[in-house]
């Protein structure tokens, strides 16, 4: 009776360090992985089998005569690579340590809140990004400045667009329209020069890299189902912001 | 002179998106670092084989390499110092472009600039592959070695 107790904390221990690597943008074979040593580091786990989608983690471990299975579906997508080094770090811990399951349960639930950066310092550098990234495209310094300071409207809104809904190909389509849109405006009014390179700069903070570099791993490794369809979102990404884009190209410098 | 400002606004440029994705504070610069370096090897090789494709792809991989290197040197994951790196490299002047080829009716000039966006997209795929199979390789075979 003790051990079906102690079982099932543990499985639901390892589902809850799953869900929060997975749910903020780590590759589905290191989520996985990490599932099957934190499971495996206790002796009374005889048989542990993680599957894992980008969509949900399904777990089933064995103890005794006995299996339990878990299915959590993950739902938000947001990326916080450093909740990944955490649970990462955690797991090396758990292995390593005797730490008790419920110990590790609040870590984990601590790491789970942890916010490694105030949200002003993320818009700000957002900023920095796309404002430099239209420098190293060969800008002028206030071409760059206007970048700048669209890039931080543009991050502003997709933070704020993902809170109210999590559709995100509606969130990138108005993210990025409404950064053409004031690029397009800042051209108008003498502020900067070159559109091009400000809208090359303001939509770098929009581009899938994320999907891409998830989808190559995860693909690397034969997990074919996550990487096409880490593969997919990233196309659809990239569709958004280009109609995003030449949505309001259109509307201001006519054509098609 | 011209690598050296590329190499520093790549670097800031970085350090931006790395901040961006909420990588922990002590990586930010090592990341920025592989950043920088991944984007003045695109640069140069960008500039000898006249081809931005290969050059995307030995970016990649110098991205990846060096993210590798520091994910065993720092016991980190390594996507935290790949990811921030590999952004500036992804495609966004080639969907613009192409998006604007698209609203002239230029159609022509859309599917190759289109084409080759995507076949950047996916050598920067194929960068990350061959680097982290090569790392792979490498711990394997020192695992064997140690047996």
């Amino acid at each position: 009776m003790e051990t079906k107790r102690e079982a099932k904390r543990l499985l639901s221990m390892a589902i809850l360090a799953g869900k929060i690597m997975l749910e903020n943008g780590a590759e589905t074979y290191r989520v996985e992985d990490t599932i099957s040593r934190i499971c495996n580091a206790r002796s009374f786990i005889t048989y542990s089998e993680p599957f894992v989608i980008p969509t949900g983690i399904l777990l089933a471990i064995g103890f005794d005569d006995n299996i339990l299975t878990y299915i959590q579906r993950t739902k938000s997508k947001t990326i916080d690579l450093n909740k990944i080094t955490l649970v990462n770090e955690f797991s090396r811990n758990f292995v390593n340590t005797e730490m008790t399951i419920d110990e590790g349960y609040r870590y984990l639930e601590v790491i789970d809140r942890k916010i490694a950066y105030p949200n002003f310092v993320n818009v700000l550098f957002g900023g920095f990004a796309g404002g430099f990234f239209s420098l190293l495209f060969g800008s002028s310094f206030i071409d760059s400045i206007c970048a700048f300071i669209i890039s931080m409207i543009v991050v502003k809104t997709n933070n704020i667009l993902d809170k109210v809904n999590n559709i995100f190909f509606i969130n990138n389509f108005i993210a990025a329209a409404l950064g053409t849109l004031l690029a397009i405006l800042s051209v108008k009014l003498g502020l900067g020069n070159n559109m091009d390179k400000i809208i090359i700069g303001l939509i770098m903070p929009l581009v899938p890299g994320v999907a891409i570099t998830n989808a190559a791993r995860d693909s690397m490794l034969g997990d074919f189902l996550a990487g096409m369809s880490r593969g997919l979102e990233a196309v659809i990404v990239a569709l958004s912001v280009a109609f995003g884009v030449g949505f309001m190209l259109i509307i201001f410098h006519g054509g098609m | 002179m011209h690598y050296i400002m590329q190499f520093i606004y790549s670097f800031l440029s970085t350090a931006g998106f790395a901040v961006f994705f909420n990588i922990p504070r002590d990586s930010v610069i090592k990341s920025s670092f592989c950043g920088a370096a991944g984007w003045v090897v695109y640069v140069i090789s960008n500039e000898f084989l006249s081809s931005s494709i290969a050059g995307t792809l030995l970016a990649a991989i110098t991205v990846g390499l060096t993210g590798e290197f520091m994910a065993k040197r720092f016991k980190k994951p390594a996507t935290i110092f790949t990811i921030p790196g590999i952004i500036p490299l992804v495609p966004g002047a080639g969907m613009y472009y192409t998006a604007l080829a698209v609203i002239d009716k230029n159609f022509a000039n859309a599917a190759e600039l289109g084409t080759e966006a995507i076949f950047i997209a996916l050598a920067i795929a194929i960068g990350i592959i061959v680097s982290s199979s090569i790392s792979r390789a490498l711990t394997n075979l020192n695992l064997e070695k140690s047996k």
